[in-house]
């Protein structure tokens, strides 16, 4: 507890010492009222609370955050602006609903703004966030506050125990959860878990999928995409590499929990600082909360990018074929590995029927929390969901050991962010309208069924492919598949 | 209703009447008084129904579709029924029947029979002077109709759950599940409740400390009754684990079977529900009166006597209500398996609730009313088949 | 007197063997009842690591109890948390009352005149003429208006055999649908009525959604008291309101209780229409039990500690009320 209140005192220190930054645009907003609208909890309100004071303070406009629960997010925001009521100025959300947000025309394009605003310091977010995850159609929608995706954690000292190193491939993923299944790795005299997955239905479970699946698809770079053809809108479900990943992530069953279906990714998450598991896939929440008050495994805990594959898919025939020059430009030492943005980082947007001027207060006030001296602390909380997403992030270690991280464990924890955010093959997460319908609704009821042995790994590939289709073809294959190809940034002839 | 003319009647006689304004006044509204009582509920009901439910219709025949500065909603007539019933979901709706085992034909066979002997029934009695006018012939055809429409829908929801669970490879559908999660749990509400009410209608100390204890778990937000579940079932940090554990079965858990997980939410609904039928059995119980019961007894009934022909006839009133109330919110489960499985394994636990909602939070608003108006069937189907067959001969049998 | 209650077959004095069987059922399920909320209750004391190191049993043997999450609640996130519990009193205490007082009328109104609804479809009639006309003025398809007066064409068919227990029927079948079907229809009467995100608008909904209720579990508590009583009523020259004030709401007080108790019970934990309805001036306590379960999973020690501050006021109450249920058996002696 002493450590966060340090930590916080540190953060209002900077936050005061930036807002003189900005001191001669004070009062420029006065008398303006900006509500955000984001969900229920301290990862992310808690940031943008604590540091509304000293944004009123150096320019007079009011920030109110308000809450609604997490599952519910999307659709507020939705039928918010889809029926005209307006009750929000702004919203922090995952880009991944941008698609729908931009397809509305509720977001305002914040193109020309990231440019201008020096304190934002738009260069130092990564490449990845600013080209990818920020934009849509080649327009820049929101401010990145927060960089997600997935990598894998192990634990140092049993992987040491058993004369292993940290997982390059999915096989190899699957042979150190099997050896270190079973071991005492919390000293409680009983056995533990050699891996830990979240798989429950209906929460997030659909997104550990394509980390297994993504290097055996995505070879290309991340304009190459992983979900879709980018000729036909064909999904790349059902062939040889989404099947053998199936298997993979069903293979992890034995490894975990007796109710490893039923768990969701709180729950991994606590099992990991509790010291129950030796490898698990997550974004970099583990990382900060591994260093937290009450953990276990502080100084155990080892993050590396997910495994890629030595066999990738020949897009063509449906079936995996070896790794070389031709087929995996990007590999290293001969494996693909494809970094999946799982939700891609919580992201400030802007209401499009709004004030310019409220417009521009909001924009300021993102800014604010996304500029180098405010979120470089944030992302250093564990408390906070924020996760690194700027490159000064990288650099500095100072903050992270603060933060409570050896030295050690920060330069292994941010050397796998940097390993996974190089990634030129990183995959960007399906981001065409109404995703929710391809991932939330029809993927995640398949693996669900899939894992509870309804259906086979073939049977459950040929489902999603079956579905997916029908949902495009509902919505305009066309349009889909313009969608698609433009978020991969392949606008040519679109 | 007899408002308006009762009002005319008074400006008619308004020149002859000499009362007080005042009493006028009063013994209009007194005579008012059918309307007066029931007409706020009426407008209530129909300002926060009647647009609600034709827009929900319309929807369930159209796509919602997301445009320029707003939405779109394009008719598409029966597409989106068609595709749960007949399309890409009909597996989810209806479930996956394989081949039936022998004995589930001698049920299904068995109970088409039942039915057929209603039907035999009706038309037995009615044979005479069935077609003797129009109006005896209609009323006698809509009565085959009805019998035979009832026992066909009803012989379907016997094969669809005998199926569902029975069947090689066979997974029930939502509709079974709802069905299953209804009959399992007001069934096993019901039994718990009365039983309980009838042991505390007895003047035993520690009364109130039951009687308040036993109201408590309906008292907690039906979501969080699905987190506690969720957090008792966990086996590596629920309070249950070690019980497991200690049984021999480490590497169990009731979630990751179909048949546990629907028990685990038949058990998590049926924990929360009970208090609703004890207290309003209870209620009733305490409504008869303790003299005739003391004059029964004096008149030499003995206990059976008592409660079969004092304490029977005085609550089954209450009985149907309680039923019918909890038949009718039981259809809508959700909460529970949301939070408690997010409705698997598979879609082992999902209800035709749940099966809207998820496809609700995805803005497929269209096809999310068209599983409601589906769900709105059934519970119709079986709160009239329970009002107008079942309650009705309960009331008549005790009353 | 004293005789009789030791005799074995009074049935409210039971002999010991039957008082041994009644004890061990009830307290089973006092076990069954208290063993989840103990659980809740205890983890309410405990840190997330409490919680993630396994299951902890008895606070201060297993681990140490810690008021951490009460104070963070509480004290740190004060206005997060009191905001919704006031606004949950104001929503669910209001509508509970209105909705018992709107529903008893209607209930009594059901039980004693013989309805004929004919007016009641000529007016509906002109409302869902008067809907369609704006739906289609609206840019909503015409075959919706088509199937709007056919409807009701068909409804005006079946008017000769509705009676009481046909608007019964139709009363309680407005509890058929599921919320998640309606509340976007609401949502949008109530964006046009500025009701969104009002105490007005919630109390609106719960008392709608609730009406039905109170009717149908009063209808049998009326149904049951004697017609006599009020008749000899009227011939002393008492009105309607009357009879309803002095005779009638007393005899039935156990059912009035145990209806508002119920009714304030759904319309204190409902979710749905709080969710779409209010915004952060009215939101209730359940959607902050809800939002505990956000992108780390669920937040067990905060859950416990909202959960049990949405208890503590029904059990107070139920505590209240319990003797006037209780009083229910000397109200029903006078009846007989």
């Amino acid at each position: 507890m002493k450590k966060l209140s340090v930590l916080v005192l540190l953060a209002v220190l900077l936050t005061l010492f930036g807002a003189f930054g900005v001191v001669s645009a004070q009062n420029q907003y006065e008398g303006v009222v900006i509500d955000v609208l984001t969900f229920t909890g301290p990862q992310i309100a808690e940031p943008l609370q604590r540091h509304a004071p000293a944004f009123q303070e150096a320019t007079g406009a009011t920030v109110n955050v308000i809450t609604v629960p997490f599952a519910d997010l999307y659709q507020t925001i939705l039928t918010d602006q889809a029926t005209g009521t307006n009750s929000y100025e702004a919203f922090v959300f995952a880009p991944q609903w941008m698609g729908d947000y931009v397809s509305g025309g509720y977001l305002l394009d914040l193109s020309d703004k990231v440019g201008a605003s020096e304190e934002l310091a738009w260069d130092d977010v990564g490449q990845f966030f600013r080209e990818f995850s920020a934009t849509y159609q080649g327009a820049t929608y929101t401010l990145p506050l927060d960089g997600d995706f997935h990598m894998v954690y192990y634990r140092i000292d049993v992987l040491e125990e058993l004369g292993m190193t940290p997982p390059t491939t999915w096989d190899e993923y699957l042979a150190i959860a099997e050896a270190a299944n079973g071991m005492d790795m919390n000293g409680d005299g009983e056995g533990d878990f050699g891996s830990c997955i979240a798989k429950k239905r209906a929460e997030q479970g659909y997104w550990w999928i394509y980390s297994i699946a993504a290097p055996f698809i995505q070879t290309q770079g991340t304009s190459q995409g992983a979900f879709f053809d980018t000729e036909t809108m064909n999904p790349l479900t059902n062939n040889a590499a989404f099947i053998r990943a199936l298997e993979i992530y069903k293979a992890t069953n034995a490894f975990g929990p007796a109710d490893e279906l039923n768990i969701g990714v709180g729950d991994t998450r606590g099992l990991w600082t509790a010291g129950r598991c030796a490898l698990t896939v997550d974004w970099g929440d583990i990382g900060s909360l591994a260093v937290s008050e009450g953990s276990n495994v502080n100084g155990l805990t080892g993050a590396v990018i997910t495994p890629g594959s030595d066999m990738v898919l020949d897009r063509a025939t449906g079936e995996l074929v070896a790794c070389d020059e031709m087929t995996c430009p990007n590999a290293i030492n001969g494996i693909n590995h494809a970094p999946y943005a799982a939700f891609g980082g919580w992201s400030g947007g802007i209401s499009a029927a709004i004030d310019p001027t409220v417009q521009q207060a909001a924009f300021d006030y993102f800014a604010y929390v996304s500029a180098p001296a405010q979120s470089n602390v944030d992302v250093t909380i564990g408390a906070t969901g924020f996760n690194p997403y700027r490159i000064s992030q990288f650099e500095d270690l100072a903050p992270w050991v603060a933060g409570g991280f050896t030295e050690a464990a920060a330069e292994n924890y941010l050397g796998a962010i940097q390993a996974s955010l190089n990634s030129p093959n990183m995959v960007l997460d399906l981001r065409v309208p109404f995703n929710q319908r391809y991932q939330q609704v029809v993927l995640d009821e398949v693996l669900s069924r899939f894992l509870a042995d309804e259906l086979t790994a073939e049977e459950a590939a040929a489902e999603i492919e079956v579905r997916w289709n029908e949902i495009t073809d509902e919505l305009g294959r066309d349009a889909q598949l313009a969608a698609y190809t433009a978020t991969l940034g392949i606008t040519g002839g679109n | 209703m007899a408002a308006a003319s009762e009002l005319a009647a008074q400006n008619k006689s308004h020149s002859t009447d000499t009362r007080p304004l005042g009493e006028r006044i009063g013994s209009w509204l007194d005579a008012a008084s059918p309307s007066v009582l029931l007409m706020p509920t009426v407008l209530v009901i129909l300002l926060l129904s009647i647009f609600p439910l034709i827009a929900s219709l319309y929807s369930a025949l159209a796509r919602f579709q997301l445009q320029q500065g707003g939405f779109a909603i394009t008719f598409v007539g029966f597409a989106n029924f068609n595709k749960l019933l007949f399309g890409s979901e009909a597996r989810k709706t209806l479930g996956r029947i394989g081949e039936l085992p022998a004995w589930s034909w001698i049920v299904l066979a068995a109970f088409a029979l039942v039915m057929l002997y209603f039907l035999y029934q009706h038309i037995n009695r009615n044979r005479v002077g069935a077609f003797s006018s129009i109006g005896k012939t209609i009323g006698f055809g809509m009565g085959v109709f009805w019998r035979v429409l009832t026992g066909i829908i009803a012989t379907f929801f016997v094969f669809m759950l005998v199926g569902g669970l029975y069947s090689d490879r066979g997974i029930p559908g939502t509709i079974a599940v709802t069905l299953i999660f209804v009959f399992g749990s007001v069934a096993l509400q019901y039994t718990i409740g009365l039983i309980l009410a009838l042991l505390l209608t007895q003047d035993i100390p520690g009364k109130r400390f039951f009687r308040i204890i036993f109201l408590l778990p309906m008292m907690i937000t039906p979501v969080g009754i699905g987190f506690l579940f969720r957090m008792l079932t966990n086996t590596t940090v629920g309070p249950l684990g070690p019980v497991w554990q200690a049984a021999g079965l480490a590497q169990f858990s009731m979630l990751e079977d179909g048949g546990g997980a629907r028990l685990a939410i038949i058990i998590g609904d049926v924990w929360q529900w009970v208090p609703f039928s004890f207290i309003i059995l209870l209620a009733a119980l305490e409504g008869v009166s303790r003299e005739t019961i003391e004059a029964a007894r004096v008149d030499g009934a003995n206990r059976w006597q008592l409660f079969r022909f004092i304490i029977v006839p005085e609550i089954v009133p209450v009985s149907t209500t309680v039923i019918l109330i909890r038949l009718i919110e039981t259809f809508k489960i959700i909460d529970v398996p949301n939070a408690l499985t997010g409705g698997g394994p598979g879609t082992a636990t999902e209800s035709l609730t749940l099966h809207a909602f998820n496809n609700w939070r995805a803005i497929d608003y269209g096809l999310s009313a068209a599983i409601s108006y589906i769900l709105l069937f059934v519970v119709t189907y079986v709160a009239m088949v329970f009002v107008n067959i079942v309650r009705r001969r309960v009331l008549e049998a005790f009353a | 007197m004293i005789k009789r209650l030791f005799t074995s077959n009074d049935p409210f004095r039971p002999s010991v063997s039957t008082l041994i069987g009644t004890y061990a059922v009830l307290g089973f399920w006092t076990l069954v009842v208290l063993f989840p909320l103990y659980w809740l209750f205890v983890t309410s004391f405990k840190t997330p690591a409490d919680v993630n190191n396994g299951p902890l049993y008895i606070p201060f043997v297993d681990f140490q109890p810690t008021l951490e999450t009460w104070n963070d609640l509480l004290i740190v996130q004060q206005n997060f948390v009191l905001r919704p519990y006031i606004n949950t009193f104001i929503s669910a205490g209001i509508s509970a009352f209105l909705a018992l007082v709107i529903g008893a009328a209607a209930s009594y109104a059901l039980s004693r005149f013989e309805y004929r609804p004919k007016p009641a479809v000529i007016f509906m009639f002109i409302l869902c003429v008067g809907l369609a006309a704006l739906l289609v003025s609206q840019g909503l398809h015409w075959s919706l208006a088509v199937f709007l007066l056919l409807a009701n064409t068909i409804g005006r068919r079946f008017k000769g055999s509705m009676g009481n227990n046909d608007i019964a029927f139709w009363l309680i079948s407005q509890r058929m649908l599921p919320p998640v079907a309606t509340i976007i229809p609401i949502y949008i009467i109530f964006q046009q009525l500025s009701l969104l995100n009002t105490h007005a608008g919630m109390i609106l909904v719960y008392v709608a959604v609730h009406l039905p209720l109170v009717i149908w579990f009063m209808r049998d508590y009326f149904s049951g008291i004697p017609l006599e009583l009020e008749e000899s009523a009227f011939i002393d020259g008492a009105s309607r309101y009357t009879v309803l004030w002095r005779i009638v709401l007393p005899l039935s007080l156990p059912g009035l209780i145990a209806t508002f108790l119920i009714v304030l019970i759904f319309a204190w934990n409902e979710y749905t229409f709080a969710l779409f309805l209010t915004g952060a001036e009215t939101q209730t306590m359940p959607l902050l039990v809800a939002a505990q379960n956000a992108t780390r999973g669920p937040q067990w020690w905060n859950i416990s500690v909202l959960v049990t501050l949405m208890v503590v006021p029904l059990l107070a109450m139920a505590f209240v009320l319990e003797r006037y249920i209780a009083k229910g058996i000397l109200v029903g002696a006078v009846k007989g």
